[in-house]
């Protein structure tokens, strides 16, 4: 009953990106970079796609996975490869617990409010965890040495430049299917009936609140999931000032609505067309790129108002292959 | 219909990125036409660097792009990397990485595969050089910290990450032996910062220094980023009675430090405050308030690093004399433009990969990484030699800064100084009466 077949596009951009990773030299990282920003696509998108508020502390989750990896890896090196899924069940625990504070209480308030309330989320954890000295406080937790120590220079490389690249990248997969299934579930119609009414869909009888914490768990815990594969084990190192740098929200928000918010395919698409344009136009014109790149995103956003994916799937309306674009 | 659409994009895909993967930005080894048959072969060896040219380090980055192309330029014009019958060009190949790291990462890639360099120029910041280590390692290429002062990189294991810049750890050690030279009575020491990573790490790095030197700790105390007000912790300082002041970590923090010293009339023989008193918008801020008052540099325009100095030390000097230095950055980034440390010390960079690889008489990797363990050098940056096992910075040191007579004077360590230090600095009711170091 669920439209699995509209794995099938998502699926084959994703094969292909890593067949011509693994195929070109030195085209392995920037590919990973794209995979990146379609990942943060894809995770928002399962929440701000699907119920239509805006998240701007969007990061904090991403900020909490790079944490849970952290302290496992910082903390916990003697448990030895056993740290690293260690790491990400912390990663998970401790998105959820921020999901279900922020969740909690932000998701009752709407609009603009709900936006101001999530960057004040943001900030303030991150000054938390730099005044209060958590973790390392604002010097962070630098793991580079420890796992070079415990497993050798060649596997703790082998775990920033490969472990952590595979795992992003199931990551992506898994998040996908997730997507599709939420789309398409008891779950999916509620949201879209949030999304157009909030008002008219409580009068209907649908627990907003409920499902919308179950959009915004999910979204929270796959963030949280890239923050551990992307940033801790990938970079070896967590520093709040990083981590908790908002313009990745900004990011992630502009990859969904290029791509079109809503969509299974949208955040795939605005991620890659985000991540290749911003990748090329740093190697080709370094330095100026932005002013290229600026009035690019302009122009797309002006031409698709309801993102690329959303435009291509109103051309199609009539046409089979529509079954395939969700 | 199908079929085709989806065959078509999937075509797209392919030659959009096979396009992309294959410019050739090699440049074809030029042989120049005026070099005899059997003179030495001319070659274009490329320095790979990943440069912030937008973000939040924009403008550290245009610097230290400036500073390579200066020594590229110097190093070309005169007679370039000698390497058995081979002379090598330098140039240097250059990305801008917008300050982040993802994209850190994606470009030494590129620059270790596509363009094939063996010699990076690491990125700006501490940050950005740990997220380009496990890469460069992967690779096997050499890299250069031009703009990553932390300790903790070095101190991971990797052993192809080598810096030219002063550690942290140096930053306020060298003011501490000017104090001890000048008047070995001054014990008491007090130390005031900001509670941010990087100042931390200076200041604790500074304590253990002073408590090998002697000095007795009497006040310690860290204040959070974004401080408006300091007068709590200066009134408990004043108590505390200290001959000598370390401190501070950005600009406004400084500054307001120096201000509330003032208005409590807290007078100490010496201070140094972390970047502040090193900009000309502290003068102007605080007039003749900021007279006395030093910080370390890593490097100041205006220092005595020279051939001779080189010479009275006993060691080679390398790269051009300031003047030059000067001249051809001004060439290159227009008249008004002034050159900050970061210029002088990315350039110190590329002079040293090419006096490395010229002592190699190799461009193989290991071989260059070994020759630099024992590499000494003078240039305009001043000192340049490593610790052979960590890679860190040894022989460079920081220059101390002090205003005296509106002016920004170098007043340590000797070899570069311009003027005498002026201790003790006068007090704060002297500077309100007018009264200027060396006035």
């Amino acid at each position: 009953m669920f439209k699995f077949k509209s794995l099938i596009i998502p699926f084959a951009i994703y094969i292909i990106l890593i067949a011509i990773g693994l195929s070109q030299p030195g085209l392995w990282q920037p590919i990973m970079y794209i995979m990146f920003y379609i990942g943060i696509g894809v995770a928002l998108n399962n929440f701000m796609g699907l119920t239509g508020y805006v998240d701007f502390g969007y990061v904090a989750f991403l900020a909490m996975g790079a944490y849970g990896m952290g302290v496992a890896l910082g903390y916990f090196t003697y448990l030895g490869i056993w740290a690293i899924p260690l790491g990400f069940v912390l990663a998970l625990i401790f998105a959820a617990l921020l999901c279900t504070a922020v969740g909690g209480v932000a998701l009752r308030l709407r609009g603009a409010y709900f936006a101001i309330a999530t960057i004040g989320v943001n900030e303030g954890l991150r000054y938390l965890i730099e005044g209060a000295k958590i973790w390392g406080g604002s010097e962070g937790i630098i793991l580079s040495g420890k796992l070079r120590k415990t497993f050798g220079p060649e596997f703790a490389n082998y775990l920033s430049t490969f472990v952590a690249d595979a795992a992003l990248i199931i990551i992506i997969f898994i998040a996908s299917v997730i997507t599709v299934y939420m789309i398409n579930s008891r779950v999916g119609y509620a949201l879209l009936a949030v999304r157009e009414d909030e008002d008219a869909a409580k009068v209907m009888g649908i627990n907003v609140t409920k499902y919308k914490l179950i959009a915004f768990f999910t979204s929270a815990t796959i963030g949280a999931m890239i923050g551990a594969s992307a940033w801790t084990l990938k970079l070896t190192y967590v520093f709040p000032e990083d981590v908790f740098f908002i313009h990745y929200t900004v990011e992630a928000i502009v990859i969904v609505m290029l791509g079109g918010a809503g969509t299974l395919l949208g955040p795939v698409v605005g991620g890659l067309i985000y991540g290749a344009l911003k990748y090329y136009l740093s190697v080709i014109l370094p330095g100026f790129q932005l002013l290229v790149f600026a009035p690019l995103l302009l122009v797309i956003v002006v031409a698709f108002p309801e993102g690329v994916v959303g435009f291509v799937k109103k051309k199609l309306q009539e046409r089979g292959i529509i079954e395939y674009i969700t | 219909m199908r079929k085709k659409v989806f065959v078509l994009v999937l075509v797209g895909f392919v030659l959009f990125f096979a396009g992309c993967a294959q410019q050739p930005e090699e440049k074809p080894t030029t042989t120049t036409p005026a070099a005899t048959p059997t003179g030495p072969k001319e070659e274009t060896l490329y320095f790979g660097a990943p440069i912030s040219l937008s973000g939040k380090f924009a403008k550290e980055g245009q610097m230290s792009l400036w500073g390579m192309q200066v020594a590229a330029q110097w190093i070309n014009e005169n007679g370039g990397i000698k390497v058995g019958n081979k002379v090598y060009k330098v140039e240097i190949k250059y990305y801008d990485d917008e300050s982040k790291k993802e994209s850190v990462q994606s470009l030494i890639e590129r620059l270790a595969t596509v363009d094939k360099v063996k010699f990076i120029l690491a990125p700006y910041s501490s940050g950005l050089t740990m997220a380009a280590a496990p890469i460069a390692e992967k690779y096997g290429v050499l890299m250069n910290s031009h703009g990553g002062a932390s300790d903790y990189i070095f101190e991971q294991g990797y052993y192809y990450v080598v810096q030219t810049l002063s550690p942290a750890s140096k930053y306020q050690t060298g003011f501490l032996d000017m104090v001890k030279t000048l008047d070995p009575d001054a014990k008491r020491l007090a130390l005031v910062y900001e509670d941010k990573e990087f100042s931390r790490a200076v200041h604790q790095a500074a304590k253990e220094y002073a408590e090998k030197l002697g000095f007795e700790i009497v006040y310690e105390k860290t204040y959070p980023a974004g401080t408006t007000d300091l007068s709590p912790i200066l009134n408990e300082l004043k108590a505390a009675n200290p001959d000598v002041l370390i401190g501070g970590g950005h600009f406004a923090d400084g500054q307001l430090l120096a201000q509330q010293l003032a208005e409590l009339n807290i007078n100490i023989k010496a201070i140094s405050i972390l970047v502040a008193p090193s900009l000309p918008a502290f003068y102007e801020a605080l007039g003749t308030k900021a007279e006395g008052i030093s910080a370390p540099a890593q490097w100041e325009t205006g220092v005595k690093y020279s051939p001779e100095v080189a010479e009275k030390l006993g060691v080679e000097w390398y790269g051009p004399t300031q003047e030059e230095f000067i001249k051809m950055f001004k060439d290159l980034a227009g008249e008004d433009a002034e050159p900050s440390y970061h210029v002088a010390e990315a350039a110190a960079a590329v002079l040293s990969y090419a006096k490395a690889i010229e002592k190699a008489q190799s461009t193989d990797v290991d071989r260059v990484r070994e020759a630099m363990n024992d590499l000494e050098f003078m240039c305009v940056y001043g000192m340049w030699s490593i610790d052979p096992e960590t890679g860190k910075q040894v022989g460079h040191d920081m220059v101390i800064i002090q205003w005296q007579n509106e002016e920004k004077k170098i007043v340590w360590p000797e070899s570069a100084a311009n003027a005498k230090p002026c201790y003790p600095m006068p007090t704060w009711d002297e500077k309100a009466e007018g009264k200027t170091c060396g006035s």
